[in-house]
């Protein structure tokens, strides 16, 4: 049976609804999922395509959760400032009475974690360092010595939540790198990988950690 | 201006905000629950996956466009993202596991039957005009998160073939939705 060729579902069109779909494998779809990252019309296809095909998410039926899900799920991004609680209660233990405690209590209550953090991420030759600064709002990398990754490679930065995957941040290109992020809690850990040109193509790290390190407030 | 909640709560998500964040846990939990148990196929994985899926809506609320389109959308489309980077990264199924799911799946189902109502009328009518294997191959990719290579191993055809009926498909269906 000799179908006539596939008529206008441009290109584009056809890669933003597989990608919708979900129906590539292996090295196309890490190759296009590599594209969609920094291509923004490629994505606003991808999106159309969501709407699209939207309704049939009536097809998946509601599904019991675990009642504790909500907390194992809180735990693991807002982890408990566990000092401050050892302290709380060392003090009841010690059963100091009155006003002082109760002072120091509120302090503690009431001391806000800082909103600026810094940290450095410096490879273990040394040859190449990474400043990262959170105040608050964002994040702001910036490479205060050494290179950026060679042509065809570029260098990815990652934060991992204890005992979570890692969760891709962006690509270290020649400029500062600046995102939308949140302080995060102390223990969380910044890395940076090798990556091909475009990032890692799954959304999961491939190469090798050149510098990681973890966030004290 | 919308009355889009799960919108409005992805908004106050990327604030921080984190009694938004709980509520929207309310509002989709169990729909997401659905959907990663409907292509993972295992309630431990779907678990697991559940708990990456909500943590990810934490850190990315802020890549959601409300302009472009609607938060349950969205979220369904991370969700399924997330299950199929699983099904992808799984290791080759031994033969007769697909056998046995062409063979499950000949029956009709129930949520093949979309609700018949608004948008979703328009889509089910035009998957009515799509020839039946067509519209069976792009049910199993969307609900069940099947590949290429599972969708012509289920339908026994050749890799190229089944691209070629999904993309005809495709353009069918845009077609029918925008004329």
């Amino acid at each position: 049976m000799s179908e006539p060729p596939i008529p206008a579902l441009p290109e584009d069109d056809a890669l933003a609804a597989e990608l919708a779909l979900g129906v590539l494998e292996g090295t196309e779809r890490a190759a296009a999922e590599a594209r969609l990252r920094r291509d923004p019309a490629l994505m606003a296809r991808v999106i159309a395509w969501q709407e699209r095909l939207a309704p049939l998410n009536h097809g998946f039926a509601e599904a019991p959760v675990p009642p504790d899900m909500l907390n194992r799920i809180e735990a693991r991004l807002f982890p408990a400032p566990a000092p401050r609680r050892t302290l709380w209660m060392t003090l009841a233990g010690l059963g100091l009475a009155g006003v002082t405690a109760l002072a120091l209590v509120a302090f503690l209550v009431f001391s806000i974690p800082p909103a600026r953090v810094e940290a450095v991420l410096t490879a273990e030759n040394g040859t190449l360092t990474y400043d990262a600064v959170f105040d608050g709002l964002r994040l702001t990398v910036t490479r205060v010595a050494g290179e950026p990754a060679p042509e065809g490679q570029v260098h990815e930065l990652w934060i991992i939540a204890p005992g979570a995957a890692p969760v891709s941040l962006g690509l270290l290109a020649r400029g500062p790198l600046v995102v939308a992020y949140p302080t995060p809690p102390a223990g969380w850990v910044l890395a940076v990988t090798v990556e091909p040109a475009g990032g890692a193509p799954e959304g999961k790290p491939t190469g090798p950690v050149m510098m990681q390190t973890e966030i004290t407030l | 201006m919308t009355d889009d909640h799960i919108a409005q709560h992805l908004g106050r998500i990327a604030a921080q905000d984190r009694a938004a964040f709980r509520a929207l846990y309310a509002a989709a939990s169990a729909k997401l629950m659905g959907v990663l148990l409907r292509i993972l196929g295992d309630r431990a994985e779907a678990e697991d996956a559940l708990q990456e899926v909500f943590t990810r809506v934490w850190l990315r609320a802020g890549k959601f466009d409300a302009t472009r389109g609607q938060g349950m959308t969205w979220l369904i489309a991370l969700a399924r993202n997330h299950a199929i980077d699983r099904l992808r990264a799984r290791p080759p199924r031994a033969e007769g596991d697909d056998a046995m799911e062409a063979l499950a799946d000949t029956a009709p189902r129930a949520e093949v039957q979309l609700v018949a109502r608004g948008e979703a009328r328009r889509v089910a009518d035009c998957f009515d005009r799509l020839e039946p294997d067509r519209a069976a191959a792009l049910r199993g990719a969307y609900l069940q998160g099947q590949s290429y290579a599972d969708l012509a191993a289920r339908h026994a055809v050749p890799l190229n073939t089944m691209r070629t009926w999904l993309r005809r498909g495709l353009l069918s269906l845009r077609e029918c939705l925008e004329p």
